[in-house]
């Protein structure tokens, strides 16, 4: 059997992505002295639940009040509550971090709380863990914020000592508020 | 009025193995051969719509590509449907579009989850949409193997949605290629899934479930149907089911398909669904000292375990969902588990004006 040479005239079947249409990434440009600084978790992930508590301390330390806010569901009642008070919490703190983006679902949930907050004007830095990058950044193009900071831990957290947790804390703690846009 | 298509058209080969090979070069397709989708093709699909081909259905994640009836065609045609079968891709991808199934999460999610169509209505005859024996693979009605793909077509090529990029999956599932059964709603004791949910028996409905995958169960042994019901409960709560993950008990469903044989035999005793569904979930717990000390602790922070230390899989019978389908060979019934953080969704097919 030969193969034909002719050639059919087909319909690309692939959507064309939206307009990049990347919404500005806001930074604290300030001290933390008077700040309120937002810490989202999610019950998932105790790992973070523990850096996140760790930053807590340092950012009182250093000047900043904190405010925390843990997730749980994606849909139904308790999705919808959570959305709410991402969307409170977001009105009353001055920027925050949001993690953890350590699962698929969950990364694009801790993007899509990210913008949320940004969208409120306040800078937002969403904590991914490396092997979750490339999919955070993708997510972040994907909702029109291409720009958004994104602090990347090690991977896996989950299962390591609280001692190293709490190095971890400390070691990438600079990092973070860099990201932020904290001013010394 | 013939439509007018607005889709970059492409030239390729008319020779089969070349296209397939471009198919493949392009990425999209999932790897079996597809069928060109070519304007007349695609023309007969769109006639089958009762929305025009720049009627804009909505954007599908991962990467919110606006998914047009047009585009949504040419996938059907991609996929081998039968342009009558099109408008039931169509309802499922509404469904699908429900923010309460999660899309956003569960187009990218580490799970194997997809979406799992059951139909129920007078076109599975019609449309070669299997339900009686190997409904869930095997049997190999066109609708069947061509619904469930085109979909699954729509999600790699309109929403983006790609294993190892914007698909996080770690394993995926065989129903990645597609899934799509119907209830044997004609040997069924009970009102069928979609009359439960407030649909009339002469409408074709899509129920569009996120399944994680098809667990098989078996029973030779037990005679008394509550015996074997009780069994069915404690093997759908296992101890890793996702619905133990989640500190929220109140979402996602477990569909369980039941044969026709099991199900007259389960009709006896409850004759009634929701007297199923209510054995069901009274059994479907694990006591808490099933699970090793830590993980009781986080159980017990998120409020799971009940003051008798029985850690339930649901918190609502109605979240335990039997469908009768499968042959008459008895003997077997197929879990299909939750992700959690999904609610099935239905949705109407819907037909051209006459």
């Amino acid at each position: 059997m030969s193969a034909t040479s002719d050639l059919i005239t087909i319909r690309r079947p692939t959507a064309v992505p939206p307009p990049a249409n990347q919404a500005p990434a806001f930074t604290l440009d300030a001290s933390l002295a008077g700040k309120t600084i937002g810490l989202r978790t999610d019950m998932a992930w105790r790992s973070w639940q523990l850096i996140a508590e760790e930053w807590a301390r340092f950012l009182e330390r250093d000047g900043a009040t904190t405010l925390p806010v843990e997730t749980m569901s994606q849909v139904g009642k308790g999705g919808h509550e959570d959305r709410t008070r991402i969307d409170t919490w977001s009105e009353k703190v001055d920027g925050g971090f949001v993690g953890l983006g350590t699962c698929g679902s969950c990364t694009s949930f801790t993007i899509h709380d990210s913008v949320t907050l940004e969208q409120h004007e306040k800078p937002a830095v969403a904590v991914v863990c490396s092997e979750f990058e490339s999919h955070a950044r993708n997510m972040a193009r994907f909702l029109g914020h291409g720009d958004l900071k994104v602090l990347v831990m090690p991977y896996p957290l989950e299962a390591r000592p609280d001692d190293e947790l709490r190095q971890i804390a400390l070691e990438y703690y600079p990092q973070a508020l860099a990201l932020l846009g904290v001013q010394s | 009025m013939t439509a007018v298509l607005t889709s970059e058209q492409v030239e390729v080969s008319a020779d089969p193995e070349a296209w397939h090979a471009r198919s493949i070069e392009e990425r999209w397709g999932d790897g079996a051969p597809l069928i060109p989708p070519t304007d007349d093709r695609v023309l007969a699909m769109l006639a089958a719509s009762p929305e025009p081909a720049d009627h804009v259905i909505g954007v599908l994640p991962p990467q919110h590509g606006v998914a047009t009836i047009e585009l949504l065609a040419i996938n059907a045609v991609l996929a081998g449907c039968e342009p009558a079968a099109f408008p039931v891709v169509l309802a499922a991808i509404e469904a699908i579009l429900e923010p309460g199934w999660n899309a956003f999460g569960l187009t990218t999610t580490t799970s194997s989850v997809f979406p799992m169509l059951i139909v129920n209505g007078p076109c599975r005859d019609d449309l070669g949409i299997d339900y009686r024996a190997g409904c869930m693979g095997g049997a190999g009605g066109r609708g069947s193997m061509t619904i469930g793909r085109a979909v699954a077509l729509c999600l790699r090529n309109i929403g983006g949605q790609r294993a190892g990029e914007t698909s996080r999956s770690v394993f995926g599932q065989p129903a990645r290629f597609g899934m799509c059964f119907g209830e044997w709603e004609e040997r069924s004791p009970w009102a069928s899934l979609a009359q439960r949910a407030g649909f009339g028996a002469d409408l074709d409905v899509v129920t569009v479930h996120g399944g994680k995958g098809t667990y098989p169960l078996a029973d030779i042994h037990n005679d008394d149907p509550r015996d074997l019901l009780y069994l069915i409960a404690k093997s759908v709560a296992f101890p890793l089911s996702n619905l133990y993950l989640s500190g929220n008990p109140e979402n996602g469903q477990v569909v369980i398909a039941i044969n026709p044989v099991w199900a007259d035999r389960f009709a006896v005793p409850f004759p009634e669904a929701e007297q199923v569904q209510e054995f069901l979930w009274e059994h479907a717990w694990q006591p808490i000292d099933l699970w090793p000390a830590h993980n009781q602790q986080m159980l017990r922070d998120r409020d799971r375990v009940a003051n008798d230390g029985k850690v339930r899989l649901v918190g609502r019978p109605d979240q335990l969902v039997p469908v009768v389908c499968g042959g008459l060979g008895s003997l077997h019934a197929v879990a299909l588990p939750s992700f959690g953080e999904s609610q099935l969704q239905q949705a109407v097919v819907r037909r051209p004006s006459a």
